[in-house]
């Protein structure tokens, strides 16, 4: 399989678990489970088969962002970075889904949430926490329902 | 524990709650933006638009999450206001997504017909987001004069009905006009502008923004002076309030023609 045609497949595998959050009735508990588990342990698997292989042999390390552009010169470490994007993306966005039913905020309010989370993860984050910590903080008059 | 099992343990919050933590949210993100980015558009920094509209969204629907939950929970849970919540919702959210994508490329999002998306982008998304937003204010002015049953005094009651109305009718002249000649500014602004910091608010030629900023806010400004009213028992107090709000009124209508015969507000 070349690198391009793991990149394809690693995308819509993701595509698919991102639907599953955005419009899948929470009910069907099956379905969350492929998007929050099944489909993240595939990309995590697809990360492993190529990280693990490449790392050593790149040159690269962690340690500075010169170590880092180095990792990425190798096709291999690229794509293994990508997908480590689109696995912990989903999970987090499996996650936030999942806190933000827990306190009652409506799906339509989740969705632009869970899109920032898909398109830009940390900005997904920042926007998920924030309006979380409004909801459970706000003065107690406005709480009452 | 599987979490998908755990019950809900509190009721849903109201939607205006939760749009005011978006709304928040937004505005950190947009200033986490502006922190690195050093590009500029019309003289001022490419994200102070989107960081300017996310606050006024906290403050606007904050104050709406204030009188709802003053209101009846007939009102409050009733079909009216929460169809007219999902709608500013709307609007609120394809706003902020626009405005920040086009500060991303260091675009206009008001006024820009340079091509077809964005001249439909304006038309639709922008302008009738805009009326949307102004119209569901005008909802909860109607709501605060009807909810007999509703937690407020004589005073905080026209301060609401005064306040929420205002914006309503003032918005819709001020930011109207500003629709209508595709503009916010009357004149041609110098090479080397200078602007208000923060609002930037052009102080070499008229700029409507002033004036929309006030009857934006009139539905925070007339409460909180229901609110001294209030709190210092002035008598007569549905006149007091009410001439307070001609006061402001005509203040924003000043700032208006002042920016109309092109003059800065300094």
């Amino acid at each position: 399989m070349t690198l391009d045609e793991v990149f394809a497949i690693s995308g819509n595998l993701a595509m698919v678990g991102w639907v599953i959050l955005l419009f899948a009735p929470r009910r069907f508990k099956a379905l969350g489970h492929v998007a929050r588990i099944l489909i993240p342990v595939a990309l995590s698997a697809i990360y492993a088969a190529y990280i693990l292989p490449f790392f050593a042999e790149s040159g690269g390390g962690y340690g500075t962002l010169a170590q880092v552009r180095q990792l990425f010169t190798v096709d291999e470490l690229l794509l293994a970075g990508w997908v480590h994007y689109l696995a912990f993306d989903l999970m987090i966005g499996g996650y936030l889904a999942e806190r933000m039913d827990r306190i009652g905020i409506n799906r339509f309010v989740q969705a632009p949430i869970l899109i920032s989370t898909l398109m830009f993860g940390p900005v997904g984050v920042l926007l998920a926490y924030g309006t979380e910590a409004v909801v459970r903080t706000g003065p107690r008059a406005l709480r009452r329902v | 524990m599987r979490p998908a099992d755990v019950p809900m343990p509190r009721p849903r919050p109201p939607l205006s709650h939760v749009l005011t933590g978006l709304s928040l949210s937004l505005f950190i993100v947009a200033a986490a933006a502006h922190a690195v980015d050093a590009r500029v558009l019309g003289g001022t920094p490419v994200w102070a638009k989107p960081m300017k509209f996310a606050a006024s969204f906290v403050v606007l629907f904050a104050t709406i999450a204030w009188l709802e939950n003053r209101l009846t929970s007939v009102w409050r849970e009733g079909w009216m206001l929460r169809i007219t919540m999902a709608i500013m919702g709307t609007a609120m959210v394809t706003e902020m997504g626009y405005i920040l994508y086009q500060a991303a490329q260091a675009q206009p999002s008001h006024f820009n017909y340079s091509t077809p998306l964005h001249e439909f982008m304006y038309t639709v998304v922008m302008f009738g987001g805009a009326l949307a937003l102004v119209a569901g204010i005008g909802v909860y002015a109607f709501a605060a004069a009807r909810d007999h049953g509703a937690e407020l005094t004589v005073p905080m009651r026209w301060g609401v009905v005064w306040g929420f109305g205002l914006s309503f009718a003032l918005t819709v002249v001020v930011a109207g006009y500003m629709g209508a000649i595709s503009d916010n500014q009357v004149g041609t602004p110098p090479a080397d502008p200078t602007n208000l910091p923060i609002f930037g608010w052009s102080l070499d030629i008229g700029d409507l923004r002033p004036a929309h900023f006030l009857s934006l806010h009139a539905m925070q400004a007339l409460p909180i002076f229901a609110f001294a009213v209030e709190r210092f028992s002035v008598r007569r107090p549905r006149l007091v309030v009410s001439l307070a709000a001609g006061a402001y009124a005509a203040l924003t209508l000043a700032l208006f023609a002042q920016a109309l015969a092109g003059q800065p507000i300094f």
